[in-house]
């Protein structure tokens, strides 16, 4: 679109768009960089101007170190989880055999996603509860009690339980962004090979997977930056605790923030999870060469 | 012309929304010119019975008060503590909110947010004289006082004494003596002999505290605990953390993956014989279960250096915001009336600052015994995670579930502590 000289109404139309943007994301964006700068507390309404110091305790913070290695934990087991296995589950979801059975299915696995994620973790809670959880009796039925274990007070299987719950809740949705993506696949390929003599695993290959590729940039972009960003399991399910064991860098920024009271710092953790966010899905971008929709 | 007139409809839109935005701030600085007025209450006990207690009382008052109308929220401890301080930083403060004593009390007061209430406590004598004077020290500072004491408590051992009695146990008078009860109960088959929900990091700060004020001389920890001059260096908060660390094995798996509602349920099922609780509980153990308890104080540490009698617990109380409308005072008044204090001690078992609140017309005898124990207490020690900064207590905190869980040692724990302490006397 080419402005001619003198009309304005497209800008007219896209000013208050730009306008709220501005107000509401870009704006605090900059002054959350500028916050990271000062010094400053919750209750006092004086800064203090201490230069790069906050950013030079993000190196030596060893919560910041586990909470990093917990988000790749977090962004690796996701995109395994919820974008490979969510393909694979559309496309047998998809599969003549199954058809049959595909809403009710998809209806199973829908489910969680309209769940709210305090009830899901309230839920958890006492699936992993070391007592009288689920779980726990679960593995006791099955005569391997010798597994059970107080999931989230371990602090070798807290992340994991964190994590497990996220993908059962997750991966609903994404199998339903992959469903409708397989769902556009012009039937003729399929049937070019089927007649070409490729079997059920060589078509998924063949034709599914570079079908969709539009849906797996994006299932990818949402589930890894989805992972840098992710607060309220940890935080409902365990707190970050035991110790620091499942903290994530979101919950660590919260509490940096709200509980030790320490607005700078929790700024800078806030920049660093902002700048990692967008570097991954620049980095995806860039990979996948592409980011629109053909 | 067009144009323009289109320019200046979008113009008006937007300032409309922007206006929309910047005003929803105001709602605090009511009016009260005879017309309807609304009051923001927030306390911390959206559990049973105190919620219904706290509903009725609302709905009392804006009977007699026609034109206030009450806005009630309530959500429980951990997430109080973190809500008042998102609501304090946004000046969006309650009217009427529950509040700690002591740092965390003076962390609220130092947004210069909340309302003096000098003026207000002279002008009624007759209700401000009716609170037993003690409780108003963790409440007020430079000669200010800023929150008004309700309830009171003091954390101690409840023991099952049906279980200690066919085990022949008697009560611990020295640590010792405790750790000895813990070996019998569980030789006796009592896996877990002591319980408690290491989720929930007050429960860990309140046993550390207690054990801090045992084995560490006393002017020791008010330096320590100042941020000023805070060193944290006694060895005796290593052999504290060792103590704690002790207490834990007798715990079991379960306690770092259970909250302290789970840990007082399975005392209440008589499950677990002993359990370090506030008297604020007695009630909950009484209507959750069947069991007949009693309790003794955190036992004095073999040649510690700390005060082997005092009593761990801390007033809670009532503060106003800056912009609270005057009918928030008399609501205030009225939540801390002697007729409401005892209304209160019937319903809910808690015990409270008001003279005439607490009698055996109000209160069962174990309640009575708690309170006695109160007022006998030689001295008071805070709840730890509002005697010093929060960062601290949250390395304490943080570091005893990982101490239960065998993550790391007391010296480590201490290394930090050292750090953060070092970082505040800089600051």
């Amino acid at each position: 679109m080419k402005l001619k000289k003198g009309n304005i109404t497209p800008i007219l139309f896209m000013l208050p768009t730009i306008l709220f943007l501005g107000l509401f994301i870009y704006i605090p964006l900059i002054q959350n960089f500028y916050n990271s700068f000062f010094e400053f507390s919750v209750f006092s309404q004086s800064k203090e101007f201490v230069g790069l110091s906050k950013i030079k305790e993000l190196f030596v913070d060893e919560v910041a170190i586990i909470a990093l290695n917990n988000n790749v934990k977090y962004a690796i087991i996701s995109v395994l989880l919820q974008v490979f296995f969510a393909l694979v589950l559309a496309a047998i979801l998809e599969d003549k055999f199954f058809r049959r059975f595909a809403p009710a299915l998809r209806v199973i696995y829908f489910m969680p996603v309209m769940i709210s994620i305090s009830v899901i973790a309230l839920l958890f809670g006492f699936v992993y509860n070391p007592q009288i959880g689920l779980l726990n009796s679960f593995l006791e039925l099955l005569g391997i009690e010798q597994l059970a274990k107080p999931w989230l007070g371990n602090s070798t299987t807290a992340i994991y339980s964190v994590i497990a719950m996220s993908q059962w809740q997750s991966i609903g949705l994404i199998t339903m962004l992959f469903i409708v993506s397989i769902q556009k696949i012009p039937k003729e390929l399929y049937e070019a090979a089927e007649i070409d003599g490729a079997g059920k695993i060589r078509r998924f290959f063949s034709v599914t997977v570079p079908q969709v590729k539009e849906a797996t940039f994006v299932n990818l972009l949402v589930t890894v930056t989805g992972s840098i960003l992710v607060f309220n399991e940890p935080y409902i399910l365990t707190n970050g605790g035991p110790g620091n064991s499942s903290m994530t860098l979101a919950v660590h920024m919260y509490q940096t923030g709200f509980i030790k009271d320490d607005m700078g710092y929790a700024s800078t953790l806030a920049s660093l999870i902002f700048l990692l966010s967008a570097v991954f899905a620049l980095i995806q971008i860039k990979v996948s060469k592409t980011g629109k929709e053909d | 012309m067009k144009k323009l007139l289109c320019f200046l409809v979008i113009i008006l839109v937007s300032s409309m929304f922007l206006a929309a935005c910047s005003s929803s701030n105001e709602s605090n600085g009511k009016a009260s010119d005879g017309d309807q007025v609304v009051i923001d209450f927030f306390h911390r006990w959206p559990n049973e019975p105190r919620k219904s207690f706290y509903d009725e009382k609302i709905a009392e008052f804006e009977k007699l008060h026609p034109n206030v109308k009450i806005n009630v929220d309530a959500v429980l401890n951990d997430s109080y503590k973190e809500k008042i301080r998102v609501l304090v930083s946004n000046d969006d403060l309650p009217d009427v909110f529950t509040s700690w004593s002591d740092t965390f009390a003076e962390n609220l007061v130092s947004s210069g947010r909340i309302m003096e209430l000098n003026d207000i406590m002279a002008e009624d004598t007759e209700w401000s004289g009716n609170i037993i004077e003690s409780q108003y020290a963790g409440f007020t500072f430079d000669d200010v006082t800023y929150g008004i004491p309700f309830t009171v408590d003091g954390k101690a051992f409840f023991y099952n004494k049906q279980i200690f009695e066919e085990n022949n146990i008697a009560v611990p008078g020295s640590y010792g003596e405790l750790i000895n009860a813990l070996d019998q109960l569980k030789e006796a088959g009592y896996e877990t002999p002591l319980v408690e929900g290491l989720t929930n990091g007050w429960a860990i700060s309140h046993y550390m505290g207690t054990i801090f004020d045992r084995v560490i001389n006393y002017d020791v920890l008010l330096k320590d605990y100042n941020i000023e001059t805070g060193e944290f260096t006694d060895p005796g908060y290593i052999r504290g953390l060792e103590t704690f660390k002790e207490l834990t094995t007798y715990m079991g798996d379960v306690s770092t993956a259970i909250d302290h509602e789970t840990a007082r349920n399975m005392f209440a099922a008589g499950e677990v014989p002993v359990l370090y609780m506030q008297f604020a509980e007695v009630k909950y153990v009484q209507d959750a279960g069947n069991v007949e308890f009693g309790f003794f104080n955190f036992p004095a540490v073999e040649d510690g250096e700390g005060r082997p009698k005092s009593l761990t617990g801390a007033p809670e109380g009532w503060m106003l915001s800056n912009n609270a409308p005057p009918e928030a005072v008399e609501f205030l008044k009225f939540l801390t009336s002697e007729e409401t204090a005892k209304a209160f001690t019937k319903a809910d078992g808690q015990l409270n600052a008001i003279k005439g609140g607490v009698s055996e017309e109000t209160s069962n005898p174990e309640s009575l015994e708690a309170y006695q124990i109160i007022l006998d207490a030689s001295d008071a020690t805070p709840w730890f995670d509002n005697a010093v900064d929060v960062s601290i207590a949250d390395i304490f905190m943080r570091g005893g579930q990982e101490l239960a869980t065998g993550q790391t040692t007391p010296e480590e724990i201490m290394a930090k502590v050292q750090e953060a302490a070092a970082k505040l006397r800089n600051q």
